[in-house]
């Protein structure tokens, strides 16, 4: 371990150890009202009691499911939509009122929908979760799609392949990429911060537990929680950023 | 005969009011050298990518002859910057003028091999576009063009971007690769020395519309252009239309 890293290192462990000790006298201190700041160190026992309790590893995989297809369809349709608005031009003009009308909306402005359409469900959870996802994709696709340099395009055409399906696997497809895969990645963040807000509707998962533990004042187990996304979280985008080191692996 | 026949060429870009050219005629003979040379902005890379088919002229007619085969392209062109897809690697770079050509894989492969070690870049087929130096992108862009084995080799400005050793080092392998290939060759430069070293034929563009000010035949062998007077004297001729072409518009000359 070279100096940097370790002055690295034990400059991270300092700050979570102020960070650790002004939550403690929080609490001690009474800053905010009696009994609603969780103790730190009594969250590793909670830790224990929420494991052995057998509810939090139903709540992170009912979460992973909400995640994982919210994700997905929305990381699908953002970027269908994106790719073809920006190299459609009859699509990019049809959709251009549209996408303006519709954005500004918040997406757990479409919880009521969600609850009106598939009840309180997974399936409900998951469609506020793409919905979120759906724009991140969209404007990061549409952007990188649009900022392609036409010397490409060009160079297609020069060798015969300036036909849409071609240009778009030869040319649009990989110079987009890193700006796809950027948009891809804000999306994997961007349906952790939705998917708990989803699921304080009802749905089982991390939000319901969170909410619940809160209900009955247990705010270390509201910890715990917060942990475990956390966790999850920092696993996905690693497992991400592996798959986008490996797909643009010709960057210098 | 000539492989490419330009007639009455006219073209101006839309929203343009100014005629790029208006009526430009050029024949290109068969496994000809030839060099366009003008100014900046007189209209030589707009009339190669005509050439070239990449945009289409409002009026005249451009005939390519020679034999339709369904494993070559008639006309390959080189650019400037090189033009290499960064996501591809070199010898990925170069099968992309082979894709959708009727060849199998392995002719491609051997297409490739053959191109790679006509340029010398054997050694570097799997790097990636970001780790070659500028003269070895522009190899690179000359080794794509060959691959799909054209009769007609397009060249615009290739070698202007790279250093004056590295310049030199590769307009000496282009004879090399043409004198053996038969292909005919356009090429534009803004560099007369370059031009009247490389070429069979010289035109000089000018003016606007753009129209041919000068042309000039080279039958001296190439190595001995260079230290040869009466090669030097012609090379200066043209220089001075060139300047001519670039101060008057092109009149009177």
């Amino acid at each position: 371990m070279d100096l940097g890293t370790l002055r690295r290192v034990a400059f991270g462990i300092g700050g979570i150890t102020v960070f650790l000790l002004l939550w403690k006298a929080s609490g001690d201190l009474e800053w905010v009202r009696r009994g609603t700041m969780p103790d730190p160190l009594a969250v590793p026992e909670a830790a224990r009691d929420e494991w052995a309790s057998g509810r939090l590893l139903p709540a992170i995989g009912s979460s992973l499911i909400h995640y994982i297809w919210g994700l997905s369809v929305g990381t699908v349709f953002g970027f269908l939509v994106g790719g073809l608005a920006a190299t459609l031009r009859w699509f990019d003009e049809a959709h251009y009122y549209l996408v303006r009308l519709l954005r500004p909306i918040p997406p757990l402005a479409w919880v009521v929908f969600a609850i009106a359409w598939f009840q309180v469900s997974h399936a409900g959870a998951a469609f506020v979760i793409a919905i979120g996802v759906l724009w991140v994709n969209y404007f990061a696709t549409y952007t990188a799609v649009q900022n392609i340099d036409p010397r490409y395009y060009e160079l297609a055409r020069a060798f015969g392949q300036g036909k849409y399906l071609q240009r778009t696997l030869k040319v649009t497809l990989p110079a987009a990429a890193p700006g796809i895969m950027g948009g891809m990645r804000a999306g994997v963040g961007q349906a952790w911060m939705t998917l708990i807000a989803a699921e304080l509707l009802g749905v089982p998962g991390i939000g319901q537990e969170m909410n619940s533990a809160a209900g009955v004042g247990a705010y270390e187990a509201v910890v715990v929680y917060m942990l475990a996304i956390s966790a999850v979280y920092a696993l996905s985008d690693m497992m991400f950023s592996s798959i986008e080191t490996m797909v643009l692996k010709w960057r210098p | 005969m000539s492989v490419i026949s330009i007639q009455n060429l006219g073209f101006r870009y839309p929203n343009s009011k100014n005629w790029v050219v208006e009526d430009l005629s050029l024949d290109v003979a068969a496994g000809e050298f030839l060099s366009i040379v003008g100014g900046s902005g007189v209209g030589k890379s707009t009339v190669l990518r005509i050439v070239a088919g990449l945009i289409q002229p409002q009026f005249g007619k451009i005939e390519i002859s020679g034999n339709p085969d369904q494993g070559r392209r008639r006309r390959a062109l080189v650019f400037q910057d090189g033009r290499l897809m960064p996501w591809r690697r070199v010898s990925e770079n170069i099968h992309l003028g082979l894709e959708g050509l009727h060849l199998t894989k392995e002719q491609k492969q051997d297409r490739i091999d053959a191109v790679l070690k006509l340029t010398g870049l054997t050694k570097f087929a799997e790097r990636w576009p970001h780790q070659l130096s500028g003269g070895q992108v522009q190899r690179v862009g000359i080794a794509r063009a060959l691959a799909v084995e054209p009769d007609i080799l397009l060249m615009d400005e290739p070698f202007s971007a790279v250093d004056a050793m590295t310049r030199r080092h590769l307009q000496t392998e282009l004879v090399r690769i043409w004198q053996g290939s038969g292909k005919a060759v356009v090429f534009v430069t803004h560099d007369i020395e370059e031009a009247t070293y490389l070429s069979d034929r010289v035109i000089v563009l000018g003016g606007q519309p753009a129209q041919i000010v000068r042309e000039e035949f080279f039958t001296m062998e190439r190595e001995k252009r260079l230290d040869s007077s009466e090669h030097s004297g012609m090379s200066e001729r043209l220089m001075a239309s060139l300047n001519d072409g670039i101060v008057n518009g092109g009149a009177g000359t």
